[in-house]
């Protein structure tokens, strides 16, 4: 690595004002973006990508970059205020961010998911700094076959963010792996659970519109319900927010949190077709295994929002590694970053290293830039998103409500995706009810196609013999770390249902 | 000691639906079209997720079925569930009304357009769940559906039908 040349990259972009000021402006439209359900940062970086034309490379790759880091950490901001997640990748968030919110305790919410998320692509930034190359090799070892195997660990941590019942749990994964497999067959085109006719549902059911029914409907739904029972205080929260950022004692009980969560997501951001979506449940399912109080996650603690949170703003840098080493985006986003590059006549892959490594440098400290330039738009945005729920409940769901369906329908702009948003949040609403976990359909659905899809390329390739599978060591070292993470979850439950119930009988 | 309306009784009821849903779906499978030289047919992952659906419908099902009849005052599973009786439950009214606006909103949206039909169900929840500030009402109602159209029109660019206000879209062009 050449420390001189490392160092005058950082500094010519950090002294850059044309840079600072494009990823500043990007990471401030990528905030709101994000926070708007169904905005993704695909979506914000596809919609301004024409705005970089005339620029420059850096600081068009600062711009993009801003809106990527700020809209990872502006999905977490409805999960957390109006339990709709902004984006996929912060599906997860709202586990353990809601509940901080409906216990008053939205401005640390929101700062944690701030400050990890700062941390977490910081972090992507620096291991895809000094490490990208050596992952980049691993990456590309990804066939159909490991990315099976992938698909099933990440499913492996269902258990864990299942709540009190674990065969609850189960029935709602498979049911959303069932859901997933309505519409078109991804790999031959044959019509499943649907006929031609039926148009909205060939692609299969919209995971966007699906996530804000299950969440944001089925919260509205409710909110009327408790309101007119008297269950829900209709006056406001005002929440006093002395810090933006957390303090000292909450940084310390996170961290740990935070570096696994900012390493899990690198690693998996790093694998072409894994994204944050993927890597915020590994996150989230690896780090309530490894606390000592797993009975408190999902009732709203900080560590879970942190776990999370680092990990997706970690699939950032992540997602750079095989884009830069290899010319393979690692997801839509970085896709899209790749289209910008050889617009402007560079060509991503292992050449860039060698005829092109200035600019590889300056896009290392440019994502380290739109990290920063994330963490001051959303110190100056905490104040503000949390007067959202100082908003009077009687008006706050009616406003949740239309604009939860206007998001729905903006992915697609088809009708149909409201009606899907529809029938998941009546679907959501009594799943509530009835104790059934509803993250599990969620991972299922984004989880689900993968492993089909990968599945059904495993064996045709293989001439349908499943056990060429253990002839690749990453597959197998995923099934192992999968099972082990089954049985320990399915033994940590029981711990945590054994104290839960001896906690009831003391009280 | 009534067991209808208790948790136990819920999952019960719920298991019962799963395996409903479970036995249409395999039936369903079916009539897929099965494709020649593939090792991995249309019809068998959703099979697999079917038997997994199945398992742990009836593993419900015996829980449920155990905990009604060794169930005693005070058990979790003895707890009352949650209501979903239309007649008897304002709530659940409420709850209802507000699924019918979203089921209107979805079949209005392209002939009345999207600001119509959000005001229209902003201002019938809101009057539901008891605010009465007429006020704060209208501008409610008329300014976020209006303000999140024009976020997503010139902003986003995203299009989204208007009905008969589709001349604020000229009108805004022409600005």
């Amino acid at each position: 690595m050449d420390w001189g040349l490392l160092i005058t990259s950082y500094l010519q972009v950090f002294a850059n004002p044309q840079v600072l000021l494009m990823t500043l402006l990007g990471a401030a439209g990528g905030v709101l973006l994000g926070a708007i359900p169904g905005m993704t940062a695909t979506m914000g970086v596809a919609l301004l990508i024409p705005f970089s034309f005339g620029m420059d490379l850096i600081p068009s790759v600062g711009l993009l970059l801003g809106i990527y880091c700020g809209g990872m950490y502006g999905g977490s901001i409805s999960a957390i205020l109006i339990h709709a997640p902004g984006t996929p990748s912060a599906a997860a968030t709202l586990i353990d961010g809601y509940p901080m919110c409906q216990k008053g305790q939205v401005g640390l919410a929101l700062s944690v998911a701030m400050f990890s998320s700062f941390c977490g692509g910081v972090i992507g930034a620096l291991i895809m700094t000094f490490l990208s190359p050596l992952i980049a090799d691993m990456a590309m070892n990804f066939g159909p076959g490991e990315m099976f195997m992938l698909a099933v660990f990440g499913l492996s941590v269902i258990i864990a963010i299942s709540g009190n019942s674990i065969s609850k749990g189960l029935m709602t994964a498979f049911f959303g792996m069932l859901l997933c497999t309505v519409g078109l067959d991804p790999t031959n085109g044959v019509p499943r659970f649907i006929s031609y006719t039926t148009t909205g549902l060939l692609d299969g059911i919209q995971f966007i519109p699906f996530l804000i029914g299950l969440f944001a409907v089925a919260e509205v739904i409710a909110g009327a319900e408790r309101i007119i029972r008297g269950e829900e205080s209709v006056q406001s929260t005002n929440e006093k927010i002395d810090r933006v950022l957390p303090d000292l004692g909450t940084i310390k009980k996170i961290f740990p949190n935070i570096i696994t969560g900012a390493v899990l997501g690198t690693l998996i951001g790093a694998i072409p077709g894994a994204g944050g979506d993927i890597a915020v449940f590994v996150s989230y399912g690896a780090n309530k295994s490894m606390s000592k109080h797993p009975e408190l996650w999902g009732t709203g603690i900080p560590n879970g929002v942190a776990s999370t949170e680092s990990a997706n703003n970690g699939c950032s840098g992540g997602a750079m590694i095989p884009l830069l080493s290899l010319g393979v985006p690692g997801d839509s986003v970085t896709a899209i970053l790749l289209g910008a590059f050889i617009m402007k006549g560079i060509t991503p892959g292992p050449m860039m290293y060698v005829s092109e490594l200035p600019t590889v440098y300056r896009v290392f400290a440019a994502l380290m830039l739109a990290n920063l330039c994330m963490l001051i738009v959303g110190c100056c945005g905490v104040r503000i998103f949390t007067k959202i729920v100082s908003l009077e409940k009687k008006m706050l769901y009616p406003i949740i409500l239309v604009i939860s369906l206007l998001g729905a329908f903006s992915i697609n702009k088809n009708v149909f995706d409201v009606g899907v948003c529809v029938v998941s949040g009546i679907m959501g609403w009594l799943m509530n009810k009835y104790e059934f976990p509803l993250s599990p359909i969620l991972l299922a659905l984004i989880l689900g196609p993968m492993c089909e899809k990968n599945f059904v390329r495993f064996m045709n390739i293989h001439r349908g013999n499943v056990f060429e599978i253990t002839q690749s060591p990453i597959a197998m070292v995923f099934l192992v770390v999968a099972l082990l993470v089954i049985i320990y979850s399915v033994w940590n439950q029981s711990r945590i249902n054994k104290r839960t119930a001896a906690a009831k009988a003391e009280k | 000691m009534k067991k209808t309306g208790t948790k136990a009784f819920s999952n019960l009821v719920s298991a019962i639906i799963f395996i409903i849903l479970c036995a249409w779906a395999w039936i369903q499978t079916g009539n897929f079209q099965t494709v020649n030289d593939f090792y991995v047919q249309p019809s068998t992952f959703p099979r697999v997720m079917i038997i997994g659906l199945l398992f742990f419908s009836v593993v419900l099902l015996i829980q449920a079925i155990v905990q009604l009849s060794t169930m005693k005052e005070g058990d979790p599973a003895a707890e009352p569930a949650e209501s979903i009786n239309v007649f008897k439950d304002k709530g659940v009214q409420a709850a209802l009304v507000v699924i019918v606006l979203c089921i209107l909103f979805t079949a209005l949206f392209k002939t009345l357009g999207y600001v119509i039909c959000a005001a229209i169900i902003c201002a019938i929840i809101m009057y539901m769940i008891g605010k009465r500030e007429l006020k704060q009402m209208v501008l409610v109602s008329i300014l976020v559906p209006l303000g999140m159209w024009l976020i997503f029109f010139k902003i986003l660019t995203v299009n989204i039908p208007m009905g008969p206000l589709t001349f604020l879209r000229d009108l805004l062009n022409m600005i």
